[in-house]
């Protein structure tokens, strides 16, 4: 059973192809000897005979278990997908508007009942001491916005919902 | 700098009204001259490491964290009783409360920054624009918004379009936009006015020139109070993401000598005019045309402060401490010497990629850069919790090199030297930033960062780099990891890949 990964919202899978005298793995059909490797959260990888350094952390949080990993100066994030979750299907991301951030509606420029475009702001909200603007996720009408003016929410609190898009 | 000082301290016991890397750095310098060091916190950062770094710890009540940390009255309280003899506030909070500064004072303590009345002429933007055109410092064109909307309209529109409208009691960017003609004038002024009610308590709104691509050149001064001050050259801040700095540097990026010296000596004037005492900064845009204007002056101790230790050898908190205790100025302007270059960069929990979005969390993996003429200010540390209580910004780090090459060079060696894993910090934004051909170059304004917006945004990773990326993850996970080591049938030991 291979493992499933997303970077940058693209699905991945690892397998194991081999593991003496040295590991193969393949990634997405396409093979990678490494011949050497680091168990620790900061180190050296050989992939295909060029040796990286490395630095990962994991953090399991909101449901899904995230790697960041550090390689030449930069980081990237793999979400891991949970084998149990996988095929789960419906994406609600599409469908509403969550807070990214614990803070405070500044203030609301679109009502339920109205029609929005992709992009287009919805609610303003201020967290520590800046304003962000969260926008429509997609083309489509608002079903719902659950927040008024001046209230407060936590991180990830659901803010505002759009009608389920018509399935054409 | 004065090193007799050590033999009898200063003061002998003095509590910093802040937290994290700024009480750290001004309590490093407080144990150096030999005085005990007093913190404060808030329930949520009982264990953080301003409070542990202190001789004294004490807790500070308040619906947030950070109504706990402006609570004048109860910060006042803690100091007297546990027999503080003068309080330094830092940067934000209470460090430009002239009602702090007058309590402190009033319940016998030394406040370590300057005279409250002062803090207030500097503190009303009008008034300290008002002040400093008496005293020949350039201010741009300008018209304060009265009742009498018409009028309003009418004097500004005499100064010419592009305005921009700002809050006299405000900052960071709250209550500013730009004007381009007298048609959304009158709206526009009404919505700066509500803004700058709702964030300052103040609806009062100024007009002025707005110049075009500036750059942001600020002037640290040190003043005696009796009229005396000198500066400490000048910082470069142009670099802004959301009306605040996210790179400075000293000596400013290429600047003619004339010009340099014509911002210093203007920054000279305005702090000896008003018998300023203590630290300062006074900052001004500089137009492409070479005109440079009066912005406002920062009363307290600068984020960016440690640029100019760096260029200069002075510890500025230091300073601040010895003209606090009546020591007058620790050195005359002749002795300020400037050396090499120094670029600081604020490392920041947010999302570059979104809209510089604060992000929150863990702290799982932290790696602090290593080497000569690096300075980490920081108090964090691995296992900590960033959250939303307080202000994004994670920690400074800050280079010198003996030229503005070296320095930047040094400075995306040690960014990507340093790790902070677990949330998104602006770590590998500031590296591209420091890499672009027109960071290079010194063609810096404050609005750089929407200029260069492309060449500033990731890089595609590719197919090797995905690989790799890939390949360390899955190799991170111990399920995964066993599913190799482990002899026997692999697929068994996936099957509770869950650490």
């Amino acid at each position: 059973m291979p493992l499933h990964l997303t970077l940058n919202g693209e699905k991945h899978s690892i397998e194991i192809l081999r593991r003496k005298p040295y590991l193969v793995l393949k990634v997405d059909g396409r093979t990678h000897e490494i011949p050497d490797w680091s168990a620790e959260s900061i180190g050296e990888m050989a992939v295909d005979g060029s040796a990286t350094g490395i630095a990962r952390a994991f953090v399991d949080e909101g449901g899904r278990e995230t790697c960041f990993v550090r390689i030449d100066g930069r980081t990237h994030e793999v979400v891991l997908i949970d084998p149990r979750e996988e095929g789960a299907g419906h994406d609600a991301t599409r469908d509403e508007i969550h807070a990214p951030m614990p803070g405070a509606i500044v203030s609301v420029h679109k009502q339920a009942g109205e029609q929005v475009v992709r992009g287009e702001t919805v609610i303003t909200i201020e967290s520590m001491k800046l304003q962000t603007a969260l926008a429509a996720p997609r083309d489509g009408r608002l079903l719902d916005v659950l927040k008024r003016a001046g209230e407060g929410f936590d991180r990830d609190e659901l803010l505002a919902r759009l009608e389920p898009a018509d399935e054409v | 700098m004065s090193q007799s000082a050590e033999a009898e301290p200063l003061f002998r016991k003095v509590l910093v009204a802040n937290r994290g890397e700024i009480a750290v750095r001004v309590m490093r310098t407080l144990r150096a001259m030999n005085i005990l060091s007093v913190a404060i916190c808030h329930r949520v950062e009982r264990d953080a490491v301003h409070a542990r770094f202190a001789d004294e710890a004490y807790e500070i009540k308040g619906e947030t964290p950070v109504a706990a940390h402006l609570d004048a009255d109860a910060i006042i309280a803690v100091a007297r009783d546990c027999g503080a003899d003068a309080i330094h506030p830092g940067y934000g909070f209470l460090s430009e409360n002239a009602t702090f500064a007058r309590k402190v004072v009033a319940a016998g303590m030394t406040f370590i920054g300057p005279d409250a009345d002062t803090i207030d002429l500097m503190g009303d933007k009008i008034s300290a624009r008002n002040f400093a055109a008496k005293h020949d410092v350039p201010v741009a064109p300008s018209v304060q918004a009265q009742d009498d909307m018409s009028g309003f309209v009418r004097a500004a529109s005499e100064i010419g379009f592009p305005l921009l409208i700002k809050a006299a009691a405000g900052g960071g960017g709250k209550g500013m936009s730009v004007v381009r003609d007298a048609s959304e004038l009158s709206e526009r002024a009404r919505i700066a006015s509500s803004e700058a009610q709702r964030y300052f308590g103040d609806g009062r709104i100024y007009a002025e020139t707005y110049v075009d691509r500036p750059r942001h050149i600020e002037v640290q001064v040190l003043g005696d109070g009796k009229g005396g001050a000198i500066h400490l050259f000048e910082r470069e801040c142009s670099i802004q993401r959301r009306f605040q700095k996210i790179v400075e540097e000293a000596p400013s990026a290429p600047l003619p000598e004339a010009t340099r010296a014509a911002i210093c000596d203007a920054a000279v004037r305005l702090a000896a005019a008003a018998r300023y005492k203590n630290a300062g900064t006074v900052e001004f845009i500089l137009g492409r045309d070479g005109r440079f204007f009066f912005l406002e002056m920062n009363t307290r101790l600068q984020v960016e402060h440690p640029v100019t230790e760096m260029i200069c050898d002075v510890d500025l908190v230091r300073a601040q401490i010895e003209i606090a205790a009546g020591g007058g100025l620790p050195l005359i302007q002749r002795e300020v010497r400037a050396n090499g270059h120094a670029i600081e960069c604020r490392i920041c929990a947010e999302d570059p990629d979104a809209g510089f979005l604060p992000a929150t969390g863990p702290i799982r993996l932290l790696r602090a850069p290593t080497g000569e003429h690096i300075r980490f200010e920081n108090a964090l540390e691995q296992g900590q919790r960033v959250t939303a209580d307080f202000d994004p910004m994670l920690a400074k780090l800050v280079v010198w090199g003996r030229d503005r090459a070296e320095a930047t060079d040094r400075m995306v060696a040690a960014l990507k030297q340093l790790t902070i894993l677990g949330l998104r910090t602006n770590i590998d934004y500031l590296i591209r930033l420091l890499e672009a051909a027109a960071f290079r170059d010194g063609a810096l304004h404050t609005g750089f960062i929407a200029e260069h917006a492309d060449i500033l945004a990731p890089a595609t990773v590719d197919e090797r780099l995905r690989d790799r990326i890939l390949i360390a993850a899955a190799l991170g996970q111990r399920a995964f990891r066993e599913a190799i080591t482990v002899v026997g049938e692999p697929h068994a030991s996936m099957a509770g890949w869950r650490n």
